[in-house]
């Protein structure tokens, strides 16, 4: 009899082999062999009660390690099964998220407010004023009066009413200082227009201008406060050199240039070799641009700064064309998604 | 300007490298841009600033170069040989006008033979970017790269009366100038005249009448200065500048305009042989004192933050040829007549440090001073409304501030254009950018439709920038915010096309950002938005922001392929950044129940919820909507809006009979006062 259990145990074993796993395959199987009311073991049972009572024991014991063999079998074949299930309906991970839109900044307003951040920790304050200016504020307090050859350098748009649009950030400077006393430490961020449109000119575009006035302002507090300015805003491992230039609203100016943020001075083809690049302009405050703004020149000094802000923009991020900025092309506004300042 | 490098050496002794030259000339503010060999030659583009016209010759840089320690100026010999005749006898020059001309010399050359330059005088010319014309008229553009000093030849021949008056222009007074164009004068014209009429634009061009040709054998040559702001306007005027009065509109040397005239004349007999007659003629031969400046060597030190050796200062200014007189900490300076840039004591300082070095001096931060910064104007407010448009998922756009006219004219029907009239360019560059916007919509619109034009299916941008109105008080500006919307929204697998609730949710979330309170809104049925699709959005009776499809007939200006939804808010109704006050937490459970109701589409939501609230305890405390449904079982002008009502007591639990009791109220209440039902 024991020949039959051996002959059981193998046909489970081939069925279950057979059913592969598949969880309905593996439920026929424990139906077919472990069934409660009609399984194989379930019918031996009923042949044990019949056997004559001396060949019991031992049929009875070979039964019941069968009987444990199978369930040991079928519950391993179940979970395995089940985990072959689980895998067949398994989410797959690697396709992207719903995510929220995302919204972002212009580069220009992140270039503004990462230069406004410097000058607040220094403790500047961060002015605005018309884009709509009169002579005086633009030009003639400025030091440059009507038929002056600096015009030339600055073509206007003019408006009805002897007005024009700010060929730049100054006017604030005069309307600062027309408005309060000294000491002044004040930065003017802002849109200027100017009659000029080709490859690297926008009628359009930015500025920053920096002023300080206060008793005792020195060249020497000018030129370490560009080089902070300029280190903080790029890289800690750049120079500032001042050449001497013009600009009518200061005495001395100087125009100001960085190590190259590429190369840092070894010369490549965005500083056309020279390891330097031109990017603000400075100077002394006039004291003709004191006298305009009742600011008395014999107790104040003072010095002045100005740099094209999308210039920044197009050095920090490496963007190829000025006009590109005021294109509303998502494609290049949406590569700034996320950064905040 | 370009300069040679041959003739920079010239004017200066002791050998200096090229390469050193070149340095020395950028630190002291005279940047050499380019360096082209060119022969034995080299020609190099020098940046020279608009108020250093003494800098605009080879005698003018290498006065700096010395200066800069590249060598020691030569000084400037002339050798002329004055024949027996008296120019005097040959020509006469009458100044009417000292303001416009305060100096006029000239002299006289007979015999000259008109014909080619010799090579060297050509290739000069040539490098220095200007045209070999003839042997006398190059001798004059030879001084004037020489030494600065504008010259003009005439055919004295071909002057009437052999005279030369000057004189403002009258009326009816024209000229043809070198250039072969008939130029009508104007009174604020200064002219140089013979007997007869215009033979010359002061300061400007010659006439073709009275100029050089190859059978003119007697030459007389005009050295004179001109008032700058007289060349400035005839310029502007017709739109003329020349090498000329490039030099007379920043400012002319008063001596050197008799010191050229020599040199000239010695120049043409060298290349084109003839006798110069003796005696110049000078309408103004006493040169008026120079300015002086005093300056104090202590403050020098102190505007640069630095020790200047008194020494150093000293030998600067007398390289410069500024004569200075020191007495203690005091020096005072002569102004040389060809530096017309100096005035003051800071002028000076200047001329010290360029010299010293700006990269000699030492950096040093000033001191703080003051409180902490702040951000003043409309930076807060414009800077807020930026965050919120990043919140809710827009992409900051900048665009023109400069409209085309039919822009302008298809949102003015927008109640927040039409707060004034359009602010025009009198020059614009283009008809495209006529007009001042009234409006963000525009650019944002034009900006949306080309994205989708590319191909982009899911634009949302937004801009805030300024808006120009004017009206009687003279023109005025308004910070503005917009949104455009067009295309798809939701994640990949639930994309659908974008709708009013898009961009109103988008709008919300900027208002609720900016702390705008107490608005509602209202159907609009302004033409800039479709109608039946747009909405004012009013606060206090006034409209602070719309929000819509654009409208077909604006949006066809834009040619976009998909419908464009845009809003524009006034950010003068922003709210002041606010601090969240803590609101205690709910202490007892809510019971929602749901609440569905059918009514005509007239029914607004806003004057559903209003019902349910005047009747409604108040531990009511949210109403929210869970679904719209039109369709079968519906009638054509009706939906079935179903509520979410929450209730919760902020002091007790509530029971579920209580609940149930003020619910069925509820919707007896409503049934009562609107035209609604529950089935």
């Amino acid at each position: 009899m024991t020949a039959e259990l051996e002959r059981i145990r193998g046909e489970f074993l081939a069925a279950l082999a057979a059913a592969a796993g598949d969880a309905a395959a593996v439920e026929a199987v424990r139906v077919r062999f472990a069934g409660r009311r009609s399984g194989l073991l379930r019918q031996l049972e009923d042949t044990l009660k019949s056997l004559p009572k001396e060949e019991k024991p031992a049929f009875g014991k070979a039964l019941n390690e069968l009987k444990r063999f199978v369930e040991e079998q079928l519950a391993s074949a179940q979970a395995e099964a089940e985990r072959r299930t689980a895998a067949r309906e398994a989410v797959d991970v690697t396709l992207p998220g719903r995510r929220p839109p995302a919204g972002a900044l212009h580069p220009v307003t992140l270039v503004r407010r990462e230069v406004e951040e410097i000058f607040l920790r220094m403790g500047y304050s961060v002015a605005d004023g018309p884009e709509i200016e009169d002579d005086w504020h633009n030009f003639e307090a400025l030091n440059i009066p009507p038929d002056h050859p600096a015009r030339d350098d600055q073509d206007t748009f003019y408006l009805p009413g002897r007005l024009l649009l700010r060929t730049h950030t100054s006017p604030v400077q005069i309307r600062t200082m027309e408005r309060q006393r000294p000491p002044i430490r004040v930065i003017i961020p802002g849109r200027v227009f100017r009659r000029d449109s080709d490859l690297r000119h926008s009628p359009m575009f930015h500025q920053v201008e920096g002023l300080v006035v206060d008793e005792g302002i020195t060249f020497a507090h000018l030129k370490a406060t560009l080089e902070a300015f300029i280190r903080v805003l790029f890289d800690p491992r750049l120079s500032v050199r001042l050449r001497p230039g013009f600009f009518p609203f200061t005495e001395p100016s100087a125009e100001v240039d960085i190590t190259c943020i590429l190369c840092l001075g070894k010369g490549c083809p965005l500083c056309s070799g020279s390891g330097w690049i031109e990017i603000l302009g400075a100077g002394m405050v006039d004291p003709r641009v004191f006298a305009a703004c009742g600011v008395d020149s014999s107790r104040y000094t003072g010095f002045a700064f100005g740099c094209g802000l999308d210039r920044v923009a197009l050095l920090k991020y490496g963007l190829p064309d000025l006009r590109l900025l005021f294109s509303g092309d998502e494609r290049l506004l949406r590569q700034f998604e996320g950064v905040r300042r | 300007m370009k300069f040679s490098l041959a003739w920079l050496r010239r004017h200066l002794a002791g050998d200096c490298s090229a390469d050193r030259l070149a340095a020395r000339l950028t630190a002291v503010g005279f940047n050499v841009e380019l360096r082209e060999p060119c022969g034995d030659d080299e020609v190099w583009d020098v940046e020279v600033t608009t108020n250093r016209p003494d800098a605009m010759n080879h005698r003018g840089l290498a006065r700096e170069a010395a200066a800069a320690g590249c060598g020691t100026l030569v000084p400037l010999a002339v050798s002329l040989v004055e024949g027996a005749e008296r120019a005097h006898a040959l020509a006469r020059v009458t100044v009417e006008d000292s303001v416009g001309c305060p100096r006029y010399c000239a002299r006289v050359v007979r015999g000259v033979r008109v014909g080619p330059s010799p090579a060297w005088l050509a290739g000069f010319l040539e490098r220095c970017g200007i045209r070999s014309v003839n042997n006398v008229v190059d001798a004059t553009n030879y001084v004037l790269l020489d030494v600065g000093q504008p010259l003009h030849a005439f055919d004295l021949s071909r002057l009437a009366g052999a005279e030369i008056r000057v004189r403002r222009a009258r009326p009816g007074d024209r000229l043809t100038t070198l250039d072969g164009v008939v130029r009508e004068l104007h009174g604020d014209d200064v002219l140089i005249c013979d007997a007869r009429g215009p033979v010359a634009i002061a300061g400007v061009m010659g006439g073709a009448d009275t100029e050089i040709r190859a059978t003119t054998t007697d030459v007389l040559i005009e050295s004179a200065t001109f008032d700058p702001l007289a060349v400035r306007r005839t310029v502007r005027r017709l739109g003329l500048k020349t090498e000329a009065s490039h030099r007379f509109e920043r400012g002319a040397d008063r001596a050197m305009a008799r010191t050229a005239v020599d040199l000239v004349a010695a120049l043409i007999v060298q290349v084109a042989g003839g006798e110069v007659a003796a005696g110049v003629m000078d309408s103004a031969p006493t040169l008026p004192p120079g300015r002086t400046i005093a300056m104090s060597l202590a403050r020098l030190s102190a505007f640069a933050g630095c020790e200047i050796p008194a020494d150093f200062a000293i030998r600067v200014l007398t390289d410069l040829g500024l004569e200075p007189r020191r007495e203690g900490d005091a020096v005072t300076c002569r102004v040389p007549s060809h530096r017309v840039d100096l005035e003051l004591p800071e002028d000076l300082y200047e001329e010290v440090l360029r010299h010293f070095g700006y990269d000699a001096v030492p950096p040093v931060l000033p001191p703080a001073r003051g409180g902490p910064g702040e951000r003043l104007g409309s930076w807060p407010v414009t800077d807020r409304a930026r965050d919120a448009l990043m919140a809710v998922g827009a992409a900051e756009a900048i665009t023109f501030a400069f409209v085309p006219a039919e822009w302008d004219a298809a949102l003015a029907s927008s109640p927040l254009a039409g707060r004034g009239a359009a602010v025009t360019i009198e020059n614009p560059l283009s008809a495209r950018l006529a007009l001042l916007r009234r409006s963000l919509l525009g650019g944002l619109a034009d900006a949306a439709a080309a994205n989708l034009r590319r191909g982009g299916s899911r634009v949302r941008l937004g801009e805030v920038g300024r808006v120009f109105f004017t009206n009687e008080g003279g023109p005025r500006e308004e910070e503005r915010l917009a949104l455009v919307l067009a295309g798809t929204t939701g994640a990949w697998d639930e994309s659908r096309p974008v709708d009013f609730f898009d961009l109103k949710g988008l709008l919300e979330g900027v208002l609720g950002g900016l702390g705008v309170v107490g608005a509602t809104w209202q159907p609009a049925y302004a033409g800039v938005l479709a109608p039946g699709e747009g909405a004012a959005v009013v606060r206090d009776g006034q409209v602070i922001a719309v929000a819509g499809r654009l409208a077909d007939d604006a949006a066809a200006l834009f040619d976009p392929p998909a419908a464009l939804w845009v809003a524009e808010l006034d950010l003068a109704a922003a709210g002041p950044a606010t601090t969240p006050v803590f609101q205690p937490l709910p202490r007892f459970p809510a019971v929602v129940a749901d609440l569905t109701v059918r009514h005509p589409l007239a029914l607004t939501w806003e004057e559903l919820v209003a019902a349910l609230r005047a009747a409604a305890p108040e531990w009511l405390v949210e109403v929210a909507p869970v679904v719209r449904y039109r369709g079968e079982g519906v009638g054509s002008d009706e939906v079935k809006t179903t509520l979410r009502l929450t209730y919760r007591h902020s002091e007790r639990s509530l029971t579920q009979d209580e609940v149930n009791a003020a619910h069925f109220a509820l919707m007896e209440a409503l049934a009562g006062k609107l035209p609604v039902s529950f089935t």
